[in-house]
């Protein structure tokens, strides 16, 4: 029998969601303003997205985006995995070492992963580019993929598999038809974070990047360190629209099985 | 037996093999991509610098004295205290948050869809809509001053009290979260059963509620106070070149002042400072949970 | 106004060689130390200038911002069929510190003259094939074969500014045309001083009236401690970006150079600009190209294009600043006149410091860190 919630509670609740979610959406809102300086609303306009289909520094910056994140996206989804089905199904020694050292890049401050991989190249003598920031992004999601796969693949009722193993499938086919499909909302959530990490990535594809290679974060952050212009609201809202549904997917493949800790 | 089946049979027989080749792509790219270049910057650490940036042969232990100038301790303490303040923060608004969307009923999901969310939307983006928010002529200011609140602008951008405001608005879902999870877990017959011999909310609240939560409050404190010692975009957007935190002095050294080897000293001693912090949870973790058993 | 551009030349070039020759001094002396030690390694230039391939089809530029006319670019690409990629960077540490890096793939770079022995050093520039560039003889005499670059092997010189107050006359009444500005509480929290080391910390040893360009220790920790009473008193440390702020009265006074004031002001009247009366730094800018530049031909039309009087009097209209292109300046309107004798007095040209930009960058550091 739960009793009532507190009206002082609810009411300092509401405000911290209006605390996290105003700015944004007051930065959206604005991006809808004809005024190029001022505050005051002078009149609904699209122009700001007009006119970023005609930045060819923005449409660049897209492209660079995009396909970085989905070529990072398909390498740490597969390498992920493969190591999230070693830690959850296999005893080897050196398990629980690997286990840590894969929490490693996820307490690492960005920061000194930036900078430890700009060091690497520099000294390797490796100019930077895509394929630097590729790297840099495979290596910060391989461990964000694998616990959500291994989340998923420590939650799975291993039943089926045995009932399909002593129906006379052989491993191979088990994992093909019965393991994998089981198993795929996980990689999917796995692969979906992984892209919107990659999309969202500022600090460490700062230091990796070259020219040609930059990233929409990267030149939203030169955009503002320059001047306040309303394209740049134009271009967030696009962005935040377009995480927001990937991660709206991401919510609902992980609901599944009551799975809220893998959506943290 | 077709080709794929065959190197399957030979695999069974070698679940090693299995396990290596499950285990190897993945440890190598984690190997070469995140601790060889670990290993490199504190390498780098211990190098002399060229005279217009770079490195030169040699070894010195220069750039750790360096650091421990009064100037760069104030630094280092600078950053933790306002990591320790925004974790401060985040645990005081967090856990009633937390708390209410634990007992929700019907609202748990969208709730916990609209706390998810802004971790997702790119934190650059987020600080840009504070920026647009804090400003002189930004939005408070207008309404302020349209309200008649104010006669002149506050000045709210480049601020010790901006740049906690930016960490506490990044990083409050990274502390509701695992409070919520552990209130979840929570038995309410245990409540029950308190209520019944007598205890009231508040003793309620603090002997049980509190305590059985710890480990969640444990894991938020930890997800919000690692990644604000790191922070760098916030204090440099939110704070000017005034709040300078150990990750924007990490970022001018491997930017116009190019003075890696002392940048990579600089990043050693913020990972020193996340290691200790990382073992402290772990302990403490380790002794919660006994404790809850017990 | 334009004979000025003429006459006096002797004098302006005297004074000229003089001050980059001390300077220049301090650089051989500095180049040759980093060249007995190991430099981040870079792909090594031919010293003999290799024959060029066929024109290219694409360009990347990296630029300082607001630096160029809206449509030189535009136009170029549309003359020459090459797609040109422009970015830009507020300083010249900046600039270095990206190159360093191993930001790959830029063909142009625009370095002020001081930086020109730090490129050097890292073999970071490629020897121009002058027969590529028939529009050279448009370059002002002063800025042929300089101090900085003799011969003009590897640069062709660009614009040349100082730096100065910009600031709101309509909050800021009756300043102090002084760099003592920076002390004067009364504008706390509305000035900004740039983001740049050498501005920031030769404005405090002009004040002193030292050399911008000091390399005493008792003369830079005097400046660095000047800096730090100052920095509660600014905003913000920002370079040519400020004029946003400027314009929409966020800030109110700003340390800027005279060109990037000039364009704030067509925007916002209320603007002015003084010089403060200590004296101020001058620079010059210039056009270079990468040794590993991948698209060397294209590069060298570009830098021929700017050569050319109509693109340079656009370019210097636009940007507000003295062209090194006496043709360019020939056309203008209203052209820039090089400081007069009497000017000259108060400003001094930025050199290379050598093997002291170390302790320099340490300063900047600690201003940065307080």
């Amino acid at each position: 029998m739960r009793s009532r919630l507190p009206r002082s509670l609810v009411a300092f609740t509401a405000l911290c969601f209006v605390f996290l979610h105003a700015p944004v959406l007051v930065l959206a809102v604005f991006s809808f303003n004809h005024a190029r300086f001022s505050m005051r609303w002078t009149g609904f306009s699209l122009e700001w997205y007009q006119k970023l289909l005609h930045r060819s520094d923005i449409l660049a910056a897209l492209k660079v985006s995009l396909i970085v994140g989905t070529v990072s996206t398909l390498v740490s989804t597969v390498l992920g995995t493969l190591l999230a089905l070693a830690l959850a199904r296999h005893r080897f020694r050196g398990r629980t070492t690997l286990e840590g050292l894969l929490y490693l890049p996820i307490v690492t401050p960005e920061i000194v992963m930036g900078i430890s991989l700009l060091l690497l190249f520099a000294t390797l003598g490796m100019g930077l580019g895509i394929p630097t920031i590729v790297v840099a992004h495979v290596a910060f999601s391989i461990s964000f993929v694998a616990v959500v796969v291994r989340a998923r693949l420590e939650g799975m009722d291993r039943a089926l598999e045995e009932a399909a193993l002593t129906l006379g499938a052989d491993e191979m086919a088990v994992f093909r038809r019965v393991t994998l499909p089981l198993l795929w909302p996980g990689i999917l959530a796995g692969a979906l974070l992984a892209f919107t990490m990659s999309i969202d990535d500022f600090v460490i594809t700062f230091f990796v990047s070259g020219p040609g290679s930059t990233t929409l974060p990267v030149l939203i952050y030169s955009m503002a360190r320059r001047t306040i212009e309303p394209t740049i609201n134009a271009v967030s809202t696009v962005i935040v629209v377009v995480t927001t549904v990937l991660i709206y997917f991401f919510d609902r493949l992980t609901r599944g099985r009551g799975q809220e800790e893998a959506a943290a | 037996m077709s080709r794929p089946r065959a190197l399957l049979a030979g695999l069974n027989r070698r679940p090693r093999l299995v396990v290596a080749s499950l285990l190897a792509p993945g440890t190598l790219w984690l190997v070469v991509f995140f601790f060889v270049p670990i290993a490199v910057v504190l390498a780098y650490s211990f190098m002399p610098r060229g005279v217009y940036g770079g490195v030169t042969g040699g070894t010195t232990l220069e750039h750790y004295r360096r650091f421990m100038d009064p100037l760069y301790l104030t630094v280092l303490r600078r950053t933790v205290v306002l990591a320790v303040a925004c974790t401060g923060l985040c645990l005081l608004a967090g856990y009633p948050v937390a708390y209410v969307i634990a007992r929700a009923g019907r609202w748990k999901n969208l709730l916990l869809f609209l706390i998810v969310m802004p971790l997702w939307t790119s934190f650059l983006v987020r600080t840009y809509a504070m920026i647009f928010l804090l400003r002189d002529t930004g939005f408070v200011n207008t309404v302020l001053l349209a309200l008649g609140l104010v006669r002149e602008p506050l000045t709210l951008l480049y601020t010790p009290g901006a740049v906690l405001a930016g960490l506490v608005y990044g990083y409050l879902p990274l502390m509701v979260l695992p409070i919520y999870v552990s209130l979840e877990k929570l038995d309410p017959t245990l409540l029950e059963a308190a209520e019944v011999l007598g205890a009231r909310p508040a003793a309620r609240f603090w002997r049980i509620t509190v305590p059985l939560s710890m480990p969640g409050i444990v894991a938020g404190a930890m997800l919000v106070f690692i990644p604000a010692l790191g922070a760098f975009l916030t204090p440099d957007l939110l704070g000017g070149a005034k709040q300078m935190m150990v990750g924007t002095l990490v970022q001018n050294q491997f930017g116009a002042a190019r003075d890696w080897p002392f940048g990579s000293a600089a990043s050693f001693v913020l990972m020193a400072v996340v290691l200790v912090a990382v073992l402290a949870y772990l302990r403490l973790r380790d002794r919660g949970s006994v404790e809850a058993l017990a | 106004m334009t004979d000025r551009v003429g006459g006096d030349r002797l004098t302006r070039r005297a004074f000229v060689r003089r001050a980059a020759e001390a300077g220049a001094a301090a650089s051989v002396v500095g180049t040759l130390a980093a060249c007995a030690k190991r430099e981040a390694p870079r792909a090594a230039a031919a010293s003999a200038a290799q024959p060029l391939g066929p024109m290219e089809k694409q360009l990347s530029v990296y630029n300082w911002s607001d630096y160029i006319a809206p449509n030189t670019v535009p136009d170029f690409e549309r003359e020459f069929g090459v797609k040109v990629t422009y970015d830009t960077y507020e300083s010249n540490e900046e600039l270095l510190a990206k190159l360093q890096s191993g930001a790959r793939g830029y063909d142009v770079i625009v370095p002020s003259s001081y930086l020109i022995p730090a490129l050097q050093a890292a073999h970071l520039l490629m020897p121009l094939h002058r027969d590529l560039l028939p529009n050279f003889g448009n370059v002002e005499a002063t800025f042929v074969d300089p101090p900085w670059d003799p011969g003009n092997a590897h640069t062709v010189p660009y614009h040349w500014g100082f730096t100065g107050i910009a600031y709101r006359r309509d909050r800021v009444r009756q300043p102090e045309a002084s760099q003592a500005i920076w002390f004067d509480r009364r504008w706390r929290g509305k000035m900004t001083m740039m983001d740049d080391v050498r501005e920031v910390v030769g404005a405090m040893l002009i004040w002193r009236g030292h050399s911008p360009n000091s390399v005493v220790p008792a003369e830079l920790a005097a400046a660095r401690d000047d800096a730090l009473r100052a920095k509660p008193n600014l905003r913000a440390f920002k370079s040519a970006p400020v004029k946003a702020d400027l314009i929409a009265g966020d800030v109110w006074v700003a340390q800027l150079w005279n060109g990037d004031a000039t364009q704030a002001m067509v925007e916002q009247p209320a603007i002015a600009f003084a010089f403060p009366r200590e004296g101020s730094q001058m620079w010059a800018d210039t056009l270079a190209v990468l040794a590993d530049a991948p698209h060397p031909r294209a590069a060298h039309a570009f830098l021929d294009y700017i050569l050319r009087p109509e693109v340079g009097a656009a370019i210097a209209d636009a940007t507000g600043y003295g062209t090194a292109n006496r043709a360019a300046a020939a056309r203008q309107a209203h052209p820039i006149p090089y400081p007069t004798v009497e000017e000259l007095k108060h400003l001094e040209y930025q050199v290379d410091l050598g093997t002291h930009t170390e302790e320099w960058d340490r300063i900047w550091t600690e201003i940065k860190s307080a």
